[in-house]
């Protein structure tokens, strides 16, 4: 295999891993904050291509425009899910919790084939057709589109976690739910803000492939199960590893699709995960996580 | 005396109930009725494995239909290819769901907190592509078909009558041994994990060995529902086995409500019954009909997270409730 072609596929492996480190953020956000795995953070992927599909197609707007009422109106679709069904648990059982999430995954993803029909849809590429070459490879502008919000995204979140008030709460609360309540931490506002987040992110996610690869009511849970095992691989709870986990999962599948087939790429990212659940469940970059009595 | 009454009336309505439930093939001669109240037999012997792994031992899985699909391929491919006899098929699925179930929750279940989910629903999906891309074993997409009726020699179960009979037959029996289990000394550990599972470890409970064990009996429930299935519809695909059916399962099991085997039994009844309610209420017309099953997976998702906040202790809360009026939790 040339160098041209190998460039071809770390191209797309880039691209596919962006997308899968934006949606391991949000399961790692959440973690977090509620140490409760989001089985919905698919579905706020799903949302935020379907919703700026809505109000692109449907309502006229102007794309920008679109794609903000898209992204905003997913994060409010998080505020409610975890007004409405996360804070309502109120002893905060994480099986509980988790089932509930199970629950939201699916009814979310009814909902939008209610409200948006069973097709697929489509956006527009954001900045019209074209390709550039990149020593030979192939590189669409889209892709530098989905690598460009990934990499906003990941400095506006490492802006807010490190540089300011807020930021810091969260992290204590991730550090130690208890401890930050005793110093005067609103914990519940945390995990109303961490959904925000998750969605967010989501919503960007599936927003920025929509116009390469169409979306339908029922693409979260695949996506969904790729972030999260994007999430172990880097170790969850650690925003950088959850970025880092993407990549490298990205790369693994094209890498794989390369030299192996592509029958079975879909397999590789849960292959990766139970492996890494079985060997290494602290991820690449966790430390050891073992529970002491 | 007003004891012995006590201790014995749920043994009778269990009986009574068992009793009622063998004798519908004799009272209606509805072969679409009979076929509805099959699936709900095939889920019930699922949800019996759902109710010991999430209402016993503290755990939920999101694989499960992979195991249901596995048991049904195993089988079907044995039988249709390999020639084998029909119990044969049967016992198969029953083994390599149970090797499966081991291998998946022996890793799984040395971690604390909830890993078993993720590496269930990572497993499912596994098998959700396997199912599709194995063509040579499970047929593709499309699916196989022409899996002949289940058969001990010249014998062959070909009616909707006899296949009712069999399929809650062996799920009346999977319920008894289940219920001799959660009152025998694992029954008793597996309540005590459920309570506190440091509690359990210093009383001496294996924990580790004991969800394993769990896991492969729920594993081994689903391969052999999937076994029976295959033979009894004669056609599987794909899509009878997808994460969907894993999600439904788990609705069943949380309406069910923990520690009890009969909530969860009357839970998958109900669920089962959602999208085929005409055949139990009759007159139900067609664009009724349709609206309901557009909306099953929204009562699903509802349903779930309903009981989680408003009922957590599901069906089997009210039914104990029913049985002691005096409200006196056991």
């Amino acid at each position: 295999m040339g160098t041209t072609e190998l460039l071809q596929f770390a191209l797309a492996g880039l691209k596919n891993g962006s997308i899968y480190a934006l949606v391991a953020l949000g399961f790692t956000l959440v973690y977090a904050a509620t140490g409760v795995i989001n089985f919905a953070q698919g579905e706020f992927y799903m949302l935020g291509g379907m919703l700026s599909v809505w109000a692109y197609a449907d309502l006229g707007l102007p794309l920008p425009l679109a794609a903000l009422v898209g992204v905003a109106a997913t994060a409010l679709v998080g505020i409610v899910f975890e007004l409405t069904a996360i804070r309502q648990r109120k002893d905060g059982d994480p099986l509980a919790l988790i089932i509930i999430t199970v629950g939201g995954s699916m009814l979310l993803s009814s909902l939008a084939r209610h409200l948006f029909g069973p097709n697929e849809r489509a956006l527009p590429l954001f900045s019209g057709g074209g390709n550039v070459s990149v020593a030979g490879a192939v590189l669409e502008v889209q892709t530098i589109w989905i690598v460009g919000i990934t990499a906003v995204s990941v400095a506006g979140l490492w802006y807010l976690y490190n540089r300011t008030a807020l930021g810091r709460a969260m992290r204590a609360c991730a550090v130690n739910r208890d401890a930050a309540r005793i110093v005067g931490i609103d914990t519940r506002l945390m995990v109303t803000v961490s959904f925000v987040l998750a969605a967010t992110l989501g919503a960007l996610a599936g927003l920025a492939v929509t116009p390469l690869t169409q979306t339908a009511f029922d693409v979260g849970p695949s996506v969904g199960i790729k972030g999260f095992a994007a999430a172990i691989l880097g170790g969850l709870g650690n925003p950088i590893a959850a970025v880092v986990g993407g990549l490298v999962l990205g790369m693994l599948e094209s890498l794989s699709i390369a030299f192996i087939s592509s029958t079975y790429k879909d397999a590789i990212a849960l292959i990766v995960l139970l492996g890494v659940l079985f060997v290494r469940p602290q991820g690449l970059l966790g430390r050891s996580g073992r529970e002491k009595v | 005396m007003r004891r012995d009454a006590r201790t014995l009336l749920p043994y009778v309505v269990v009986a009574l109930v068992a009793v009622a439930v063998l004798t519908v093939p004799l009272l209606t001669a509805d072969r679409y009725l009979l076929r509805v109240l099959t699936f709900v037999g095939v889920n019930v012997i699922i949800v019996t494995g759902m109710a010991l792994l999430f209402g016993y031992a503290g755990q939920v899985s999101l694989g499960h239909a992979a195991f249901y699909g596995i048991g049904a391929y195993a089988s079907a491919y044995v039988v249709v290819e390999l020639g084998w006899p029909w119990l044969a098929g049967v016992l198969t699925a029953v083994l390599v769901t149970a090797a499966g179930g081991l291998l998946l929750a022996l890793p799984s279940l040395r971690l604390k907190g909830h890993y078993l989910a993720m590496a269930t629903l990572g497993f499912g999906e596994i098998m959700r592509v396997v199912f599709t891309e194995a063509r040579t074993v499970t047929g593709g997409p499309d699916g196989r078909s022409g899996i002949p009726f289940p058969s001990v020699g010249e014998w062959t179960l070909d009616s909707a009558g006899a296949n009712y009979w069999l399929v809650w037959g062996a799920a009346v029996v999977v319920l008894v041994l289940a219920a001799n289990l959660v009152r025998s000394r694992p029954g008793r550990a597996m309540r005590a994990l459920h309570g506190s599972e440091s509690g359990a470890m210093a009383c001496g409970i294996d924990l580790v060995g004991l969800k394993v064990r769990v896991f492969v009996i729920s594993a081994a429930l689903a391969g052999f529902a999937g076994a029976l299935y295959a033979h009894v519809v004669g056609f599987i695909s794909p899509s009878t086995f997808s994460l969907h059916v894993s999600v439904l399962l788990v609705a069943m099991a949380v309406l069910g409500g923990s520690r009890s085997l009969a909530g969860p039994v009357l839970a998958a009844t109900v669920l089962t019954m959602i999208p085929f309610a005409d055949a139990v209420i009759p007159g139900l017309s067609r664009s009724a009909l349709e609206t309901i099953q557009s909306f099953q997976e929204d009562i699903y998702g509802l349903t779930i997270i309903g009981v989680m906040l408003f009922v957590p202790g599901g069906l089997a809360a009210a039914l104990r409730r029913v049985a002691s009026p005096r409200g006196r939790e056991r």
